[in-house]
């Protein structure tokens, strides 16, 4: 009995005891957010395996994180949740000399998110929030967000369920800042939510995208790289820059400071930059990787979206949105507002 | 006459067949045609293709996910029925002025939600690692970490309370006497308890398992917090792809599962008819 009890305890601490022996790089990332053909390489040049969990929001990542769990070598947060951890040291500061390949990073870019230097955090990929149509449903299209006031579509649109993306298109609807701190802007803007409300069918996510491939909604406030994938099924839709402006969110590589394998962090970081291999997981991903030599290395169907290569006006007009910390409760307060029904 | 009662016709038994058919079956066949369909998100019918089960089976990510999902969830349902079965028991069985507390002590965790249960087995989880590790360290070179143990340790703890309850529910209608009976007749606590009260209640005991079979295989809220680096369960990784996902080789993946699980049933119902 004495040694099924021991044996029994062995096989317990071998479970619970990392594993060593090959070199493992853990990465937290969002799913089916890189090539699978590109971590087989990366595996196969640096001799190691790839771990890859996922989180499905920065916020639940941040909780888990922060209470203790993780202990991952690289992960990939949105720029405000970077900040946000940057502040709270939770990242390590980036040693340039080991990133060769950060000189192929777009520095217009760089010149709109608050770590432009590059200290503690790489950009992955770009996507910029806009409005995703169908060509044939909607007459006398336009350019704007007042497209969400259009009788003519009422019970048609769908806004983002996200406070910062949608008071984020009225503040710029009426020409502040998405990042205002000002109350008096942001309940002017809350106001135009209220309504936009009333003549949208619903404030939605993921869900969105699927009704308006399958034509049941006609015009949505949508992220430009799940429109290109939209554009595979259904050849009536269309991603547009609204005229006033727009916001854009960028993911990026972070090094968290109890990471255990460094080096092989950084050297995922430099090669997911090299511009073939930025390229090919921007064909698989369809998002806009600001790397400026990948992307003359694109096919010329991707090569043309906006969404992957914007102009230059086209970039000069979005926006980023910063951690507002505390501030943030003002848009949460607005959002009840106008959840509530706005009266 | 007298059959008359019996075969009137009443609209509630077709209405819950209807509704049952609709709520349950349809979209599984919804997600079965799905998984057959060129297009990705499932909106519109683009055309027959088996390209989401070829990328299924090439995928190594989703088996190494659903192999640890199935490892979690035999373990943690064969600990929480032996212990949510113990447990019953000595709920039922015996009688002191703590028993109202130690029940609701077992109750509780079915009421608390998964987030707050998962933050919290993690913070308890980390508190015990940075106690146990400088120790392990030293004395056997080893280190703890949060993975698939602590994952089958915490879809114990809520398991165990679903068994305990299912359990509980059949002891009531069981009748001590019997157990009365066994001891006098000369069998030891124990005999008595395996050779007469265990084959009573089995049937709680099998919906218990099954119940904690079904959780532990699709919890998500815990499972998430308590997870470790590297020990991906299938919850996760279909939790992971709704923002940027391919839900089509969800689909192919389910409908694998759909057959495999209804073999097994119809498996098992006909051995159970071989036997009588």
């Amino acid at each position: 009995m004495r040694k099924v009890f021991l044996f029994a305890l062995l096989c317990l601490a071998g479970l619970l005891a990392s594993c060593g022996g090959r070199n493992v790089l853990y990465i937290y990332n969002w799913g089916d957010y890189i090539s699978p053909e590109v971590v087989k390489k990366f595996e196969k040049e640096f001799n190691c395996r790839v771990a890859l969990d996922f989180f499905d929001s920065n916020e639940s990542m941040y909780a888990k994180l922060k209470a203790g769990g993780g202990g991952y070598d690289l992960i990939v947060p949105s720029t405000y949740m970077t900040d946000m951890m940057y502040d709270q040291k939770m990242l390590r500061e980036l040693d340039r000399s080991r990133l060769p390949n950060l000189k192929y990073i777009d520095p217009d870019y760089l010149s709109k998110v608050r770590d432009s230097e590059m200290k503690y955090s790489v950009p992955y990929l770009v996507s910029f929030t806009g409005i995703g149509y169908n060509k044939k449903k909607v007459r006398n299209f336009e350019p704007s967000w007042r497209m969400f006031e259009r009788d003519d579509i009422r019970g048609r649109c769908v806004l983002l369920n996200d406070p910062r993306q949608a008071i984020g298109a009225a503040l710029i609807t009426l020409g502040f800042d998405p990042n205002t701190r000002n109350p008096a802007e942001i309940s002017r803007a809350a106001d135009l939510v209220i309504r936009w409300r009333k003549n949208i069918a619903k404030f939605d996510v993921d869900e969105a995208k699927r009704s308006l491939i399958s034509g049941e909604f006609w015009l949505i406030q949508t992220y430009s790289g799940d429109m290109l994938q939209a554009l595979d099924e259904n050849e009536n839709i269309e991603f547009v820059f609204p005229k006033e402006g727009y916001i854009f969110t960028a993911d990026t590589f972070v090094i968290p400071s109890d990471a255990s394998n460094v080096d092989l962090a950084y050297a995922f970081i430099n090669f997911m930059h090299r511009p073939e291999i930025a390229a090919e997981n921007m064909k698989f991903v369809k998002y806009r990787c600001p790397n400026t030599e990948a992307l003359k290395l694109l096919p010329e169907e991707l090569k043309n979206r906006p969404s992957i290569n914007p102009s230059k006006a086209q970039w000069d007009a979005a926006r980023p949105t910063l951690d507002l910390g505390v501030d943030t409760r003002l848009y949460n307060a607005a959002w009840d507002r106008i959840k509530s029904g706005g009266d | 006459m007298k059959d008359h009662y019996l075969t009137k016709r009443s609209f509630f038994p077709k209405f819950v067949t209807w509704a049952t058919i609709v709520f349950f079956y349809i979209p599984l066949l919804v997600v079965a045609v799905n998984s057959f369909n060129r297009s990705k998100g499932g909106g519109v019918w683009k055309g027959f293709t088996l390209q989401w089960y070829q990328q299924l089976f090439s995928d190594s990510r989703i088996w190494e996910a659903l192999r640890n999902t199935l490892v979690i969830a035999s373990i943690a349902t064969v600990a929480a029925t032996v212990l949510g079965t113990l447990c019953a028991f000595a709920l039922h069985r015996y009688r002191n002025r703590l028993q109202k507390t130690h029940y609701m002590l077992v109750y509780l965790p079915l009421i608390v939600p998964d987030i707050l249960r998962g933050i919290s087995m993690l913070l308890l989880f980390v508190l015990l690692f940075a106690w146990v590790n400088p120790l392990l360290r030293q004395t056997l070179g080893i280190r703890m970490n949060l993975g698939i143990t602590t994952i089958i340790i915490a879809h114990i703890t809520f398991c165990l309370s679903y068994v305990a309850m299912v359990v509980l529910g059949r002891l009531q209608d069981f009748d001590f006497s019997l157990y009365e009976a066994a001891l006098d007749l000369g069998a030891n606590k124990f005999q008595a308890f395996f050779k007469v009260v265990v084959p009573a209640i089995m049937p709680g005991i099998l919906a218990g398992a099954l119940l904690s079979f079904t959780l532990s295989l699709d919890d998500y809220g815990i499972t998430f917090f308590v997870a470790g680096k590297g020990s991906l369960t299938l919850p996760i990784y279909i939790y992971g792809s709704m923002k940027h996902g391919n839900p089509a080789v969800i689909n192919a993946l389910s409908v694998i599962l759909l057959i495999v699980t209804f073999l097994t049933v119809y498996v098992v119902q006909k051995l159970l008819e071989d036997k009588k």
